[in-house]
C-alpha cells in the first residue's frame, strides 16, 4: 500500500510499505478516510527526537473506517466509521485504570528507550518514532490500531470524518490541558500557541467556564481562528508585550491557568532565540522552552501551567525560582485521549465543538510531502494539512 | 561460587492481612539456596495476588528452576509485586526484564503487544536503533 514515509531529517516520500496484519486478537485494520500533520510530527521531521529510521511512516490524528477485526474485538465490526486516540492504551493497567491512558505499562512494545532516557516509558503512539513503540502511522492507506476496543470509537453519524477527525489528538489534547491545568468558572486562562492545540485547549477552557481566554501567537490568521471559533480573546506577541498586557486583563494578579500549547521548536523575537537555537543545534540542550520559561513567568501567584508542547529532553534557563516562590503547580502529559473522546464527540454533534476550520489545506496522500513543507512554513496561512489517502 | 543452576523456582508470597503478616512458600523444591549475584528486578501487576499466585504466567514459568521468583502484595492493594532474580549464568538481566514485562501484560490484559511493521530496511545509520528494538522489552532500568 502507499504511505507516506520519513526518509531523513527533513524529507519525506510517499512510497509503498506491507499492508498492514492483525498481529494480536485486540486489533483492528482501519482503512483510512483522513489523517492529518500534527506540530508533533515537526519534531520529527526536523530530526530533533533521534529515534527514526529511514522508512518509518508518519502520522498519528486520523478517522477511517474498520475494514477487519481481530478475534478479541467486541466493540468494533467490520464498516464502523472510527476516530482512534493517538496513544495506544491497554485499558487495564494501574495507569489506564486512572484514566491516565498515555502512560499505559502495556501499550510500547520498545520501552526500554524512554525508561533510560526519563526512568520511565509512558506508552506508545502511532506514527512517532521507536522511542514510542515504532507503530506504523496513519499517513496511509490502512493502519493496524491495537487495543481497539480501548482506543477506536465509533463516530456518531451527525458528526462528519472531517470534525471528528481531531478527537483523535489535538481536540483531546487541548481539552486535557483545561482539564488536568484545572480550569474552574471564572478563571482567567492563557493560552500559548495558535496552532491546533492551543485552539483547542482554548475552546475547552471557554467549555468549561473560563470567564477570559487569551491566546498568545505571531500569525494573525491563526488568532483569528482562535477568536472566532474558540471563543477567545487574542495576543500577538511581536506586536504587544505579552506579560504586561496579560496582567492588566487578569487584574494585576496574572492568569489562573497558563496552558503551553507550542513545544521543544518555540520562536522567540530577540535574543533569546539565538541563545536557544544555538543552544539546541550543538546539543547544550535539546528543547527551546521560550513558551514554558514565559508561563511560568506570567502566571498568578499559586496558580497552575501546563504544558501540552512535546519537549523531548532538557532545557536551560529553566525558570525553577519562579515556579518555586510562586507556589505554582506545573504539569505536563502526553494526550489521555480515551478519557475524552467519547466526550468530544457529543460536544461536536451538538455543535459547540467545531474544528473543520483547522483543515486549511485538503489534498490526496500523494501531495503529503507539498502538505508537510506548507505546514511547516505556514505557506499559503496553512494551520493543518489534511490528506485522503484512498 | 557458581549460581545454583539446579535451584527450582522459588515463589514467596507475602501479604499483610489484618496487621499480621504471612508467607507463603510454594513449589519449593530446594531451600538454603544462596542467593545468585544478579540483582532483583520488580514488577507491580495491577492484579490482586491470589490471583497471581494461582498460576503464573508463561513466561515466568517457562524460566522454572532458572530464576526465583516473589509475590508481595503491594501497598494499599495497588496490584501485586512480582519480583525475579538470576539463578544461572545463562539468564540476563535483559531476560528478566523482558520476562517480567510479558507476564504483566498477560496478566492485566492477557496479551503481549507485537511490534506493526516493519516499513524500513537495514540501513548502515540505523543498525543500532534496530539492534535496541529488537530487545525493547530487554533494556530500559526495570
Ligand atoms: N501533549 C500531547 O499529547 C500533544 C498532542 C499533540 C500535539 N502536541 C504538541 O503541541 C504543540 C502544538 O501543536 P500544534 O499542532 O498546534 O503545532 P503548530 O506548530 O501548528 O502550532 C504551534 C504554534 O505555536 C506558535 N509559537 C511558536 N513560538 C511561540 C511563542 N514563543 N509564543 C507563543 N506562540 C508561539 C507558532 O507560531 C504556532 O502557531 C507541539 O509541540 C506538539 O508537539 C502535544
Ligand atoms: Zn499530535
Ligand atoms: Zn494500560
Amino acid at each position: 500500500m502507499k504511505a507516506l514515509q520519513w526518509q531523513g531529517v527533513n524529507k519525506l516520500a510517499v512510497g509503498q510499505v506491507p499492508d498492514p496484519e492483525i498481529r494480536n486478537a485486540g486489533d483492528v485494520i482501519v482503512k483510512v478516510n483522513r489523517t492529518v500533520t500534527c506540530g508533533s510530527d515537526l519534531h520529527l521531521l526536523g530530526g530533533y527526537i533521534p529515534f527514526m529510521e529511514k522508512g518509518d511512516v508518519l502520522g498519528h490524528e486520523f478517522v477511517g473506517e474498520v475494514v477487519e477485526t481481530g478475534s478479541g474485538v467486541r466493540n468494533h465490526r467490520v464498516g464502523d466509521r472510527v476516530v482512534v486516540s493517538s496513544f495506544i492504551a491497554c485499558g487495564h493497567c494501574y495507569y489506564c485504570e486512572q484514566q491516565l491512558f498515555s502512560l499505559c505499562d502495556n501499550g510500547n512494545t520498545n520501552p526500554a528507550i524512554t525508561e533510560t532516557l526519563w526512568g520511565q516509558a509512558p506508552g506508545g503512539c502511532f506514527g512517532y518514532s521507536h522511542a514510542m513503540g515504532g507503530n506504523p502511522g496513519s499517513h496511509a492507506e490502512y493502519i493496524r490500531v491495537p487495543f481497539a476496543d480501548v482506543g477506536a470509537f465509533t463516530v456518531p453519524d451527525a458528526v462528519t470524518d472531517e470534525r471528528a477527525l481531531f478527537a483523535s489528538d489535538s481536540a483531546s489534547t487541548g481539552w486535557m490541558g483545561a482539564d488536568l491545568g484545572g480550569v474552574k468558572p471564572g478563571d482567567v486562562v492563557a493560552v500559548w500557541g495558535a496552532g491546533a492545540v492551543g485552539q483547542m485547549a482554548a475552546r475547552a477552557a471557554v467549555l468549561l467556564g473560563a470567564e477570559r481566554v487569551i491566546v498568545i501567537d505571531r500569525y494573525e490568521n491563526r488568532l483569528r481562528q482562535a477568536e472566532k471559533f474558540s471563543g477567545a480573546e487574542t495576543l500577538n506577541y511581536e506586536r504587544t508585550e505579552v506579560e504586561a498586557e496579560l496582567r492588566e486583563r487578569s487584574g494585576g494578579r496574572g492568569p489562573d491557568v497558563c496552558i503551553e500549547a507550542v513545544g521543544m521548536e518555540a520562536h522567540t523575537p530577540g535574543a533569546q532565540f539565538l541563545y536557544d537555537q544555538v543552544k539546541q543545534q550543538l546539543r547544550l540542550q535539546t528543547d527551546r522552552p521560550a513558551a514554558v520559561r514565559d508561563a511560568i513567568h506570567a502566571c498568578r501567584k499559586g496558580g497552575s501551567v501546563f504544558v501540552l508542547g512535546v519537549y523531548a529532553g532538557f532545557v536551560d534557563k529553566f525558570p525553577l525560582g519562579a515556579l518555586m516562590n510562586k507556589g505554582l503547580t506545573v504539569r505536563g502529559a502526553q494526550m489521555h485521549g480515551q478519557r475524552y473522546i467519547p466526550m468530544l464527540l457529543d460536544r461536536m454533534a451538538s455543535g459547540e465543538l467545531v474544528t473543520e476550520h483547522l483543515a486549511t489545506h485538503t489534498m490526496p496522500l500523494d501531495d503529503a510531502p507539498t502538505g508537510y513543507r506548507m505546514f511547516k512554513d505556514k505557506e499559503d496561512d496553512c494551520v493543518r494539512a489534511v490528506f485522503l489517502p484512498n | 561460587m557458581k549460581p545454583m543452576t539446579r535451584a527450582a523456582l522459588v515463589i514467596t508470597a507475602t501479604a499483610a492481612l489484618g496487621g499480621t503478616s504471612y508467607r507463603v512458600i510454594t513449589r519449593r523444591r530446594r531451600s538454603g539456596a544462596a542467593p545468585a549475584a544478579g540483582r532483583r528486578h520488580v514488577i507491580t501487576v495491577n492484579r490482586p495476588l491470589d490471583e497471581i499466585a494461582e498460576v503464573l504466567p508463561e513466561p515466568l514459568n517457562a524460566y522454572h528452576g532458572t530464576i526465583e521468583v516473589q509475590l508481595r502484595a503491594a501497598p494499599a492493594d495497588r496490584g501485586t509485586e512480582i519480583s525475579a532474580r538470576a539463578l544461572d549464568d545463562k539468564v540476563s538481566d535483559g531476560d528478566i526484564r523482558r520476562l517480567l514485562r510479558e507476564s504483566r501484560s498477560l496478566l492485566e490484559v492477557g496479551d503481549v503487544l507485537q511490534p506493526g511493521g516493519p516499513t524500513t530496511e537495514p540501513t548502515a545509520l540505523n543498525s543500532a536503533l534496530r539492534g535496541a528494538t529488537r530487545h525493547g522489552r530487554e533494556g530500559g532500568l526495570l
